[in-house]
């Protein structure tokens, strides 16, 4: 590594990097120290900036509206990590295991990742429109009331299935890159092991391909938790009676609605310390578990 | 292989392909209904027999462009995403450059505390990024949803990956042809990398193109707002009945358009990148 370093004028390196350390400083190191302090304050656009000490995050702790939101949160983004990856799992595999045309396929399920996650939940809002939804009276036929403006968990639900949408491309691409990387010596073998088709993708190809799934898992998570503020915002505003009232949807409100920014700000610290946890649980457990070989 | 087996290994790839194109198909059909909507008059589709197309395509994407100013959303967002594309590219290159080919003390502290800002997304500084840019002035402006974008860990990071890669040999050469850093850079380093260039320029687009947080927030002139949050507008007006159902599908479809089209141009150099990023 060392044979890259051909330059050494300490005054130009300084020069060079400037810009990013600007940009870093003043537009995201600056406002995350600044949420912290302002935690510690009642803070409005309207009124002045009055110290409060810890009563913001004593309000947290004990507000049982923001531990339901926590708790649906994890929720959401459990549902959206594991029915993301089962389904793109599965459609990686199929690509892969066809000889000839992967090509059109992979084009046709890798799209949604141009995919506006503000169009993902308007064309759901559409199509699954309770009163004028296409698939509404196919559904209702088979005995289910389609109403998920006022019932919560159908709300949940059909934000659900936009959000694993909408994020199925992205899997794709890292996991049939993964698949690609696997040594063709190791199919062969299997294969004359007689080992059946979902036998080797589970028993051989996961194992293989764990540091990518490791990777995704946390990707995934923090769509779920954040890349999904607009399908809420567009198709339920959080609610019905609060059912997709996620973390990111909650402190927007917070913060805009009600202009409570120290009270938000508060909230921006308890969702920093949650990404530094699940990036620092990333780094641990593809350091366990992830497979280095080949 | 025995004819058997080939008969076997046939009816496979068929099956396979019969698989394939039916989750394909699922995967695309919302668009498709979309699509198909936004040539319609009113776009009210309750069953799939409504789905045949209509003749008001052309009518329709007029009246969302022109008679809603829909094109001076998509306008905003193109100046947002270009600015934030070129700006992006050339500070992350300039850091990259520093981070490979200088040798300086604290190296890797400084290469921690760019790759340390992958812990601070949008969500979690929005609300004092608000505060921070009304105060500097620059709220509802282009720069308030362009020059907090430009510093990118993942963009820093993929380009290092990529001119590690680079055999120092190369470097040597130039070195000892005593070309200075941006000359280096612009003729040595850029044309070795092409094809990363291309796919981190497509991440990058369609990362800000698609952005619709921060523009909710920090822009509240209509005639600033980007596709994204147009579409919230447009939204609002089909849910009061002042446009149709179709108007919005049309939005929808205008706004999908510019990163999907990137998406299947680039899809090969998008792949390429992709691959440098998970190392």
């Amino acid at each position: 590594m060392s044979t890259h370093e051909v330059f050494t004028d300490r005054l130009q390196a300084g020069v060079l990097l400037l810009p990013t350390m600007v940009v870093s400083l003043l537009f995201l190191y600056y406002p995350t120290v600044r949420a912290i302090g302002l935690s510690f304050y009642q803070a409005s656009l309207a009124r002045g900036d009055v110290f409060v000490g810890l009563e913001n995050y004593r309000r947290l702790a004990g507000s049982t509206e923001y531990l339901r939101s926590v708790l649906l949160s994890v929720l959401f983004a459990t549902c959206v990590v594991v029915g993301v990856m089962a389904v793109a799992l599965c459609v990686s595999f199929l690509i892969h295991e066809i000889e000839v045309g992967k090509g059109l396929y992979l084009v046709a399920v890798i799209w949604p990742y141009a995919l506006p996650p503000a169009v993902a939940g308007l064309v759901f809002l559409f199509i699954a429109h309770p009163n004028i939804g296409i698939f509404t009276s196919y559904i209702e036929a088979l005995g289910i009331d389609v109403n998920w403006f006022s019932n919560g968990p159908q709300a949940f639900v059909v934000v659900l299935i936009a959000a694993v949408w909408k994020q199925i491309g992205y899997n794709v691409i890292f996991m049939t890159a993964a698949l690609g990387n696997v040594p063709e010596s190791l199919t062969e073998t299997a294969e004359l092991d007689g080992v059946s088709r979902t036998q080797r993708l589970l028993r051989v190809y996961v194992p293989i391909i764990s540091p990518t799934l490791v990777f995704l898992v946390i990707m995934n998570t923090i769509y779920g938790f954040f890349g999904t503020f607009a399908m809420v915002d567009l198709m339920t505003k959080g609610g019905p009676a609060g059912a997709t009232n996620i973390l990111i949807y909650d402190l927007y409100r917070t913060a805009f609605q009600f202009y409570e920014f120290g009270f938000a700000s508060a909230k921006s610290v308890v969702l920093f310390v949650a990404v530094g946890l699940l990036m620092y649980g990333q780094f641990r457990l593809s350091d366990r578990y992830a497979y280095y070989g080949g | 292989m025995t004819s058997e087996r080939i008969r076997r290994f046939e009816t496979e790839q068929l099956t396979l392909h019969v698989l394939a194109a039916t989750v394909a198909f699922l995967i695309v059909l919302p668009v498709v209904i979309a699509a198909l909507v936004s040539t319609k008059r009113a776009g009210i589709v309750t069953s799939i027999g409504d789905l045949a197309p209509g003749g008001h395509a052309l009518s329709n994407y007029r009246r969302a462009l022109i008679g809603l100013e829909f094109w001076r959303y998509m306008l905003n967002s193109f100046v947002m995403s270009v600015a934030v594309v070129v700006g992006k590219l050339i500070v992350s290159l300039l850091a990259a450059l520093v981070i490979v080919y200088y040798r300086f003390p604290y190296k890797n502290a400084v290469f921690l505390f760019i790759l340390f800002t992958l812990l601070l997304p949008v969500p979690v500084r929005f609300v004092p990024l608000y505060r921070l840019t009304t105060e500097l002035g620059m709220g509802n402006t282009i720069f308030a949803i362009t020059v907090p974008y430009l510093a990118s860990a993942t963009t820093v990071f993929i380009l290092r990956q990529h001119f590690l890669s680079i055999p120092a040999s190369l470097v040597e050469t130039a070195k000892v042809d005593g070309v200075g850093p941006l000359r280096f850079l612009w003729s040595v380093l850029v044309p070795m990398s092409r094809a990363v260039l291309v796919g981190v320029s497509v991440i990058m687009f369609v990362y800000t193109w698609n952005q619709y947080l921060w523009p909710l927030v920090i822009i509240n002139a209509e005639s600033l707002q980007v596709a994204q949050v147009g579409l919230n507008l447009l939204r609002g007006q089909a849910s009061t009945g002042e446009v149709a159902w179709s108007m919005v599908m049309t939005g929808s479809i205008l706004t999908l358009l510019p990163p999907l089209a990137l998406l299947v141009l680039f899809r090969r150099q998008l792949l390429e990148t992709f691959t440098i990023q998970q190392k």
